[in-house]
């Protein structure tokens, strides 16, 4: 937990191909239809986390990228299946306040899913006390109100 | 003699869960969340209450399940009756194997499911095949709801469910996967002091201020103690 950085993770591991080529497998004759596209988005799939958000994006024909900030986070659901525990993937499913019931970011193919999505947590409201620093412009307002204040102390002696 | 029967059985069944949860490994510890200092977190399962109304509606269904073979069973017979005792062992495998498949997995659904609580937010884990772990903090719970049916009651047993902002219909459960869940709630489902459950979190949810997506109630928005106590001192230097 302590080495992880999300900043590092640009690309989805190597097993998250192994899963999709079983997942279409699982599907019989689907395969041939299936595979293809996932293994273009395997190839595609890249992710950037920075301070304020996180953007994923994929697709050879038909590009998509989504960013969002992990303030608006609403929840955030981690789910394995039985192929993805024995692989070690997660899917770490994140919402936003919109109006659809799928999740807005589907976070698959990461190692360390427990640790991105305890970095996420901290990240999203209501996880921590309030920093002071977000109140910079109520805390300048503060400085000038004490400014105000020993001035008329002065003014007083 | 019951009892030895009893501990045959809880052993089997633990040797039973070893294999299943190395095989399909399953976690066997309960979830935890990344807390501040200070902070505790507490970690629950369903009551006891839970699981044997699950077992309850267990045995109505297979009730129902099995008379149908049975009686299916029975009218191929008197038509046919060399294919009736042909049939027999396949008729039995049907009524049985299911059967027993349904109150492993009520038992495993049990064993997986845990509640996490903290103070700020609150984790689910459920789900035996696919293992799902919701996490919520309070700030982003927008309504909490309590729900029992009579017979939940009898068992003494409650569902607490929060819901978060965002929509999305409620997916039938017939469209299969993921289907009948919302993903923008959360359920605690099964617990016996749901409306305490229910307390907590609101008094919880109360704590801060800035709780869901809703217009800020606080009349001095902006402004902290700090604030007030330096205008305060200005005043009284004023009047002086």
């Amino acid at each position: 937990m302590s080495n992880f950085n999300p900043h590092n993770i640009e690309r989805p591991d190597p097993s998250l191909l192994k899963y999709y080529m079983i997942t279409a497998l699982l599907t019989g004759p689907g395969f041939l239809v299936l595979a293809l596209p996932l293994f273009f988005k395997y190839e595609t799939l890249k992710y950037r986390f920075d301070d304020d958000g996180m953007s994923m994006s994929w697709g050879i024909l038909f590009r998509r990228e989504i960013y969002l900030t992990y303030r608006r986070i609403q929840d955030i659901h981690l789910t394995r299946n039985i192929i993805q525990r024995w692989l070690g993937l997660a899917t770490v499913s994140i919402q936003t306040a919109s109006g659809s019931s799928t999740p807005e970011m589907s976070v698959e193919g990461i190692l360390e899913a427990d640790a991105l999505r305890d970095y996420l947590y901290t990240k999203m409201r209501g996880a921590r006390e309030h920093h002071e620093a977000e109140k910079l412009p109520q805390d300048q307002a503060l400085i000038l109100l004490q400014e105000i204040r020993d001035l008329l102390r002065k003014k007083a002696e | 003699m019951n009892r030895q029967v009893e501990r045959a059985a809880t052993w089997m069944y633990r040797g039973l869960w070893g294999v299943l949860t190395k095989w399909f490994r399953v976690p066997d510890q309960p979830p935890t969340l990344p807390i501040g200092s200070g902070e505790s977190v507490q970690s629950f399962r369903p009551s006891d209450g839970f699981l044997r109304y699950l077992k309850l509606q267990f045995w109505i269904w297979l009730f129902f399940f099995d008379a149908v073979i049975l009686f299916l069973w029975f009218v191929l017979t008197a038509a046919m009756p060399i294919a009736g005792v042909w049939l027999l062992p396949v008729a039995l495998a049907v009524a049985v194997v299911p059967d027993v498949v349904a109150y492993l997995a009520i038992h495993l659904r049990y064993d997986t499911t845990w509640y996490v609580l903290s103070q700020r937010s609150l984790r689910i884990r459920s789900g035996i095949w696919v293992i799902n772990e919701a996490t919520i903090t309070f700030e982003n719970i927008q309504n909490v709801t309590v729900e029992s049916g009579p017979i939940e009651r009898f068992f003494g047993i409650g569902n607490v469910i929060v819901e978060t902002a965002g929509g999305g219909q409620r997916a039938a459960p017939s469209q299969g996967k993921g289907g009948g869940e919302n993903l923008h709630s959360g359920e605690i489902a099964g617990i016996s002091n749901a409306t305490e459950v229910r307390q907590l979190i609101l008094s919880r949810l109360q704590v801060s201020r800035s709780a869901g997506l809703g217009d800020d109630h606080s009349e001095m928005a902006g402004w902290s103690t700090k604030h007030v106590t330096v205008l305060q001192e200005i005043r009284d230097l004023l009047r002086r």
